[in-house]
């Protein structure tokens, strides 16, 4: 088997659009990759599929390349994604999207774990800073650029993240790690895991983390602490060949520090300050999966989830439930998935001194049904695509998402793939529903006339940044094309978008003239101590209003390259181009005109027997971020010094020195800091 | 195997095929990490054999040009009697033979791997039985029923099956 062939067929993945199978003579008989292929070949939503022959822009970052490189959280995993924008504003916080301009609160990515969505409606959040899932007990993660909504729902225009956890059946034994270094104090996990008889297995595990303040902050010292502790158990059980079912749940506290501003009295300024939150994670899972034939099956998930979160100005409570039903069949040349969802949020904030709600939104209802089917109009050369999701949300109703995609497979070691698709994303809470106070505009820059009293000239408008129920959903079109080739020792994935979206979120300024005139009546009159109390009644609005169109267009390419076992290095470099249409008075909410571009190198090399070195560069240019260019070097060395222990050394952000790489503070109101080099240790036992 | 045979399997490759394909692959590396301890007769071949086949056929296919260690692999569809099982090193009983297996009386079975995929299949005589987790191939084994065959499997093998001890 060629070698690289078998580094990509080997990858599987939980994608719906894929061509047939590989010819059997060509399986991948090492243990590890048997153990990781699927007996289906009904390629439904849960069923594993070869990347290489998916029609969109995929990329599995596999458990040994999150092992290899020493990640210690998931958004450090996530940076071994060629092609997505990971940022980071602190030592906690992060801003990750693809096909997009990164924000810290960037709607437009669904990451889900083991299909569970941790999409919040109220910010469009997703909190990856409590985000815990043991890295070692990870099967795979895959990353979808681009859309994916058909399966997944609404507001992944920009991309997927699924993180999928192994089957406790494989996580048997004890497992140890604690690291220490330059930015962390300690991080140890444990797990344990063990057969239930002989009809099911389990695992439970813990994790504490104590984490340092980063060195050097931009206007205030910084104080982005971290101290959690996080505690999960999976059960899986398999009466039968024909019925299985797995259970989990996770809880993660945290106390994270922060530096923020918000507007809290009526100097309607902007404040600093520097202040901890309290975080309280929860999740629980459920799925039970039916292979009612060798030619179908179906899967019922579901789950719930808990996020509490508490801070000096902002008291947030957010649960939601889930319930999915899907099942996929073939028949002989159509395969047909179907499934229906629902969602129920309960979202409970209370009024704080930035955010006010106008009400009435404290639970969302979302409801749904896809239907999907894969047609081969040429044996295991082309396939068509064609589906749909319709789907139910409280705030903008009915809103459908469809697509076709064709595949072309002119021979085995080539595939060309292309598609169409639609999709949806909804608005937040925030955008919807809420009224921000952010800093204040002074009169002079809002009003028609200067007075020439500074007092008055210079003083701060109350401002609001007004949520608004007339915003539309966001609907982007998306033009795909990609190519994948593999040879003896290399392989090449190429994709490239052009992307439409319309109804995007931009902010359209009212700045109120007429509430001034008044004041210079005053003025004139001479009744100076009037005219001040009047200003103190004065606010200037900037409404959320969904009329700007973005056309981005961009692609990736990443060159693979095993020239033997011991060794293979990748090669990717992404370009994204972002270009905002608005209205008259109106600017953009999240990101702006700007370039992506990201160079991309990875490698990982094994020495001697118990040896491994694996090294990643990113070279990082963009102009979306109010930042410099940088490039960061990762270098992990790894010893497998005892059958059962190992060490590493890990050096993260090598090179780049102390850079800023997020700073677009106008959409977040967390103070980002520097991020600096650091140096890990870190000690793993095995049993 | 007749071609007309070969190429229906490449072409289209049904869901029997692909659990047979993965099974024959665990085959192979079970083969491959055992070692058969009682090693009076000195072997050209390393023969796989079933009563089944159907699975036969996809386990040729699959298994093209294997080694078990120095032994080129064959496949043999054989049928369920102390004479016809000499030739074997293993022997994969498919739930479709499994009565087979069960009105044979046998006795002990030395120096053959008896692998199965239905349920009790240890408990009737074998030493590994296939299960399926969330649509994956997972095993259970015997390691004591196989040192009783003179077979003992390397811990790096065991370590992935749900060790049964009966």
């Amino acid at each position: 088997m060629k070698i690289v062939k078998r580094l990509l067929l080997g990858t599987l993945i939980v994608s719906p659009y894929v061509i047939a199978q590989e010819p059997l003579s060509d399986l991948d008989l090492e243990l590890d990759s048997l153990m990781a292929m699927d007996v289906q070949v009904t390629s439904a939503m849960k069923r594993a599929q070869s990347a290489f022959d998916t029609a969109s822009s995929i990329y599995v970052l596999t458990k040994e390349q999150i092992i290899h490189s020493g990640a210690t959280s998931i958004p450090e995993a996530l940076k071994l994604v060629p092609g997505l924008a990971v940022r980071q504003l602190d030592n906690n916080q992060w801003a990750i999207t693809s096909r997009g301009v990164a924000s810290r609160f960037s709607a437009k990515l669904l990451v889900m774990i083991d299909g569970q969505s941790f999409y919040t409606p109220k910010f469009a959040a997703v909190y990856w800073e409590t985000l815990n899932v043991p890295l070692y007990d990870i099967e795979r993660i895959e990353v979808i650029r681009g859309q994916g909504g058909l399966l997944w729902g609404s507001n992944a225009n920009n991309g997927v993240i699924n993180i999928i956890t192994k089957n406790s059946i494989d996580t048997r034994g004890v497992y140890a790690d604690i690291s220490s270094g330059s930015l962390i104090n300690h991080d140890a996990n444990l797990r344990y895991g063990g057969d239930i008889a002989n009809k099911g297995s389990f695992r439970v595990y813990g994790h504490t983390r104590d984490g340092d303040e980063s060195d050097k902050g931009i206007s205030l010292e910084p104080a982005d602490f971290t101290e959690q502790q996080s505690a999960g158990v999976r059960f899986d059980f398999t009466p039968n060949d024909e019925w299985s079912a797995l259970i989990q749940g996770n809880i993660t506290q945290s106390t994270l520090g922060q530096n923020f501003r918000g507007v809290i009295d009526e100097t309607n300024r902007n404040m600093s300050f520097t202040d901890s939150l309290d975080r309280t994670d929860s999740r629980i899972m459920a799925r039970v999966e039916n292979r009612i034939s060798s030619q179908a099956n179906q899967m019922l998930q579901t789950s719930w989830l808990k996020q509490s979160g508490s801070q000096t100005f902002l008291q947030e409570h957010f649960e939601s439930f889930d319930i999915d039903y899907q099942m996929n069949f073939l028949y002989n040349d159509l395969k047909l998935d179907w499934g229906l969802n629902y969602r129920y949020n309960d979202i409970s904030f209370a009024q704080s001194s930035f955010v006010h709600s106008d009400g009435g939104y404290n639970t969302l209802h979302q409801y749904g049904a896809l239907v999907q089917g894969q047609y081969s109009l040429i044996a295991d050369k082309l396939d068509i695509i064609l589906g749909s999701k319709i789907e139910y949300n409280d705030l903008t109703g009915w809103e459908n998402q469809p697509l076709a995609r064709l595949v072309w497979k002119p021979q085995n070691n080539q595939v060309l793939w292309t598609s169409v698709s639609k999709s949806v994303r909804v608005p937040s809470l925030i955008e919807f529903n809420d009224n921000y106070i952010i800093d204040g505009q002074r009169v002079e820059e809002v009003s028609p006339i200067v007075t020439g009293i500074d007092a008055i000239d210079n003083y701060y408008v109350r401002t609001y940044l007004n949520g608004n129920d007339k915003v539309k959903s966001e609907e982007s079109v998306s033009y795909e094309f990609g190519y994948r080739q593999t040879q003896h020792d290399w392989a090449l994935d190429l994709s490239a978008h052009h992307t439409i979206a319309k109804n995007v979120i931009a902010i359209s300024v009212d700045n109120n003239i007429e509430q001034f005139l008044p004041i210079f009546g005053l003025l004139q009159a001479g009744q100076y101590d009037l005219a001040m109390q009047s200003l103190t009644n004065t606010s200037v609005n900037f409404d959320i209003v969904s009329n700007a169109k973005v056309t981005t267009n961009g692609g990736d390419i990443i060159l693979t390259w095993q020239p033997s076992e011991i060794f293979n290095a990748e090669l990717g470099y992404s370009y994204n181009t972002f270009d905002y249409k608005l209205a008259d008075n109106t600017f953009p909410a999240i990101g702006y005109d700007s370039t992506s571009r990201q160079l991309f190198a990875k490698s990982n090399l094994a020495l001697f027997d118990d040896h491994r070195l694996f090294a990643s560069i990113r070279v990082e240019n963009s102009n979306a971020y109010n930042v410099d260019n940088y490039t960061a070097l990762d270098l992990t060395w790894q010893w497998a010094f005892h059958q059962n222990w190992s060490v590493a050394v890990m050096g993260k952000n090598l090179f780049a020195g102390s850079h800023i790489e997020y700073n677009n503070t106008r959409e977040t109101y967390t103070l980002p800091n520097y991020i600096d080099e650091s140096v890990t240790f870190k000690l793993t036992a095995k049993f | 195997m007749p071609l007309a045979l070969l190429l229906t399997l490449s072409q289209s490759v049904n869901a029997i095929d692909t659990e047979y394909a993965l099974k024959a692959g665990f085959l192979y590396n079970f083969a491959r990490y055992s070692t058969w301890t009682d090693t009076n007769t000195a072997l050209t071949d390393f023969v796989l054999c079933s009563p089944d086949s159907t699975f036969v056929a996809v386990a040729s296919t699959v298994l093209t040009n294997r080694k078990v260690g120095n032994l080129p692999l064959l496949t043999k569809t054989v049928s369920i009697t102390q004479d016809d099982l000499k030739q074997c090193q293993v022997l994969f009983i498919t739930s479709a033979t499994v009565d087979l297996w069960l009105a044979s009386s046998l006795g002990q079975l030395n120096n053959i791997m008896i692998v199965g995929e239905s349920e009790d299949f240890i408990a009737n005589g074998g030493h590994i039985r296939f299960f399926l987790s969330s649509g994956k191939v997972r095993f259970a084994v015997s390691p004591d029923k196989l040192n009783a065959a003179h077979i003992t499997m390397s811990s790096k093998v065991l370590r992935l099956g749900r060790v049964v001890d009966l």
